[in-house]
C-alpha cells in the first residue's frame, strides 16, 4: 500500500491519495514541477513540509535517516533521467542494488538481465554495446530501460515511475510500458505508481486509478 | 570602512569554517573506521580496489620520478658537504628521507593528484543527483561513497610512503656508487643498522595521519559542494588548499612531538 496523506511541500498543497496493494495508479499534474516535486518525496529526499507518506504499512519521514535508506530496497524508483550513476558502467548500474543488498549475484543476473532486454528490442549485441557504455553515452530510452531493469532485478513491493514516457517515441514508449506492466503482475500485492505530466504519453498508461493533482 | 583583512564578519566566517572543517573530518574519519567492515561486501570491496588503483598504482610513476632525483640530490648533497662518510650519510638520509621527505612528498603527490579527483568526482556526483540515487537504491552515500575511499586512499598513502623512501634510498645510493663517492651496498647496511623502530613508527604514523587527513578533506569538500556550475572547481581547489595547509601543520606537529 502506498498512501499520501494531506502532504504539502513547494507547490504541493494538502496532497492526499492512496494505492492499494496489488493495483496500480497514475498521479497526473499539468506541473512538471510538480511531478518532480511528488518523485522527491515519495523517494525520501525530500521532506514535505507537512502530512505523511506511507508506504509499505511505514510513515517514511517517520523512520530515521540511517533507518529510511535501508527501507527503499523494497521500493523500486525510475526516475526520468535514470538516476544512473555516472562512474559506473551500464552493467555496473543496472546490478548496483541488486549485488550491494545481497539479492542477486551478478551471474545469476545476467540470464534475466538479457531476456529483458530482448522484450525491449535489443539483440543480445545490442546489449553486450550498451553495457559497456557510461549513462552519458547512453540515450534518454536506454537510460530509463537500465533503470527499469536495476528496480525490477530488485523485486520491490512499490514501484514509483517518474514521467516514464515523457519524450519518447511510440514504439519505445510502448516497449516500456508494456515491461512495466507486465512486471507489475508478477507479484501479488505489487503497487506501480506513475507519476505523469498531462501529456498524450501518459494517457496511454491504464491503470486502476487516476489522479489529477490541482495546482 | 574596515579593512577587509580585518572584517570581523569575514574573520568569524573563516573561524566557523575551520570548525565546520574539523567536526565534518571528525565525522567522516569516525563513521568511516566504525565501517570498515562494510569493506567485506563486494560492491564497496570494488570501490575500494578502485581508489587503490587510481591513488596508489597510477600514483608510482611520479612517485619514482620524484623518488630517485630526490634520493639523487641528496646524497649528492651530503657526499659535497661530508665526504665519503658512510655513517654520516646514513643518518641524514634517515633523517632527510624516511622522517620527512618520504612522508611529506608522497603526500604533496596524492593531494595533487587524488584530493582533487576525489573532491570534484564526489562534488559532480552530487550536483547530478547521484547522492539521491544511492539513498533511492536503498545504499547509504556515505557506506558506497566514503568508507571505501578513505580506506583506499590511506592505505595508498601508506605503502607509496614506503615505496617513496625505498626508491629514494636505493637510487640515491646507486647513483653515488656509479659516480664513485660511495659503496652501493656499504652505504645501505649502514642505513639499516641505524634504522630504529621510532624511525619506523614516526614514518608509518606520519603516512597514516596524513592518509586520514586527505581522504576525508577530499570528501568533504566534495560533498559539501552546492548546485551551481563553479561548484565542482571549488570543491577540487579547496580540498587541495586544505589538504597542504592541514598536512604541513601536521607534519610540524607530529615531528616536534617526537623528536623535541
Amino acid at each position: 500500500m502506498m498512501r499520501f496523506d494531506r502532504v504539502s511541500t513547494g507547490t504541493l498543497r494538502a496532497v492526499s491519495f492512496a494505492v492499494a496493494d496489488g493495483t496500480s495508479a497514475k498521479i497526473l499534474s499539468a506541473s512538471a514541477d510538480q511531478i518532480s516535486e511528488l518523485f522527491a518525496v515519495c523517494s525520501g529526499v525530500r521532506r514535505p513540509e507537512s502530512g505523511h507518506v506511507y508506504m509499505v504499512d511505514n510513515d517514511i519521514y517517520a523512520l530515521a535517516p540511517d533507518a529510511r535508506i535501508p527501507f527503499f530496497r523494497r521500493i523500486g524508483m525510475v526516475p526520468e533521467s535514470g538516476g544512473l550513476i555516472s562512474n559506473l558502467k551500464a552493467w555496473e548500474n543496472l546490478i548496483l542494488p541488486s549485488w550491494y543488498h545481497g539479492t542477486r549475484p551478478p551471474a545469476d543476473a545476467e540470464g534475466e538481465v538479457l531476456a529483458l532486454f530482448r522484450e525491449a528490442g535489443f539483440s543480445e549485441e545490442q546489449v553486450q554495446t550498451l553495457m559497456r557504455k557510461r549513462p552519458d553515452e547512453l540515450t534518454k530510452y536506454e537510460k530509463r530501460l537500465v533503470a527499469m531493469i536495476r528496480a525490477i532485478l530488485m523485486d520491490p513491493d512499490v514501484l514509483i515511475y517518474d514521467s516514464l514516457l515523457t519524450g519518447l517515441d511510440r514504439e519505445a514508449a510502448g516497449r516500456l510500458l508494456k515491461l512495466a506492466q507486465e512486471f507489475h503482475h508478477k507479484k501479488p500485492g505489487r503497487v506501480s505508481v506513475y507519476l505523469c505530466p498531462e501529456d498524450a504519453a501518459a494517457e496511454r498508461i491504464r491503470t486502476d486509478q487516476t489522479v489529477t493533482l490541482n495546482n | 570602512m574596515i579593512p577587509t583583512a580585518l572584517n570581523p564578519e569575514r574573520i568569524g566566517k573563516s573561524v566557523l569554517g575551520l570548525f565546520d572543517y574539523v567536526r565534518g573530518i571528525y565525522e567522516l574519519l569516525s563513521y568511516s573506521i566504525k565501517s570498515l567492515g562494510l569493506l567485506a561486501k563486494p560492491p564497496i570491496r570494488q570501490v575500494f580496489k578502485k581508489q587503490i588503483y587510481f591513488t596508489g598504482i597510477e600514483a608510482l610513476a611520479p612517485i619514482t620520478a620524484i623518488a630517485t632525483l630526490s634520493g639523487i640530490v641528496i646524497t649528492t648533497q651530503i657526499t659535497s658537504l661530508a665526504g665519503q662518510n658512510i655513517g654520516l650519510t646514513a643518518k641524514i638520509m634517515l633523517w632527510v628521507v624516511v622522517r620527512e621527505l618520504g612522508p611529506l612528498l608522497t603526500a604533496i603527490v596524492i593531494i595533487a593528484r587524488s584530493s582533487s579527483a576525489t573532491a570534484s568526482e564526489l562534488a559532480t556526483m552530487k550536483i547530478r543527483g547521484e547522492i539521491d540515487s544511492l539513498k533511492m537504491m536503498g545504499i547509504h552515500p556515505g557506506d558506497y561513497l566514503v568508507v571505501p575511499r578513505i580506506a583506499g586512499i590511506t592505505l595508498s598513502v601508506i605503502t607509496v610512503t614506503f615505496y617513496f623512501q625505498m626508491t629514494a634510498i636505493i637510487m640515491g645510493y646507486a647513483f653515488a656508487s656509479l659516480v664513485g663517492y660511495l659503496p652501493f651496498i656499504k652505504s645501505l647496511a649502514g642505513i639499516v643498522s641505524i634504522l630504529s623502530m621510532k624511525e619506523v613508527l614516526v614514518s608509518l604514523t606520519k603516512a597514516v595521519v596524513f592518509g586520514l587527513v586527505i581522504a576525508s578533506t577530499s570528501c568533504y569538500f566534495g560533498l559539501r559542494a552546492r548546485a551551481s556550475p563553479t561548484a565542482v572547481p571549488q570543491a577540487a581547489t579547496g580540498a587541495v588548499m586544505r589538504n597542504l595547509l592541514t598536512v604541513f601543520v601536521l607534519d610540524g606537529i607530529l615531528t616536534y612531538a617526537f623528536f623535541v
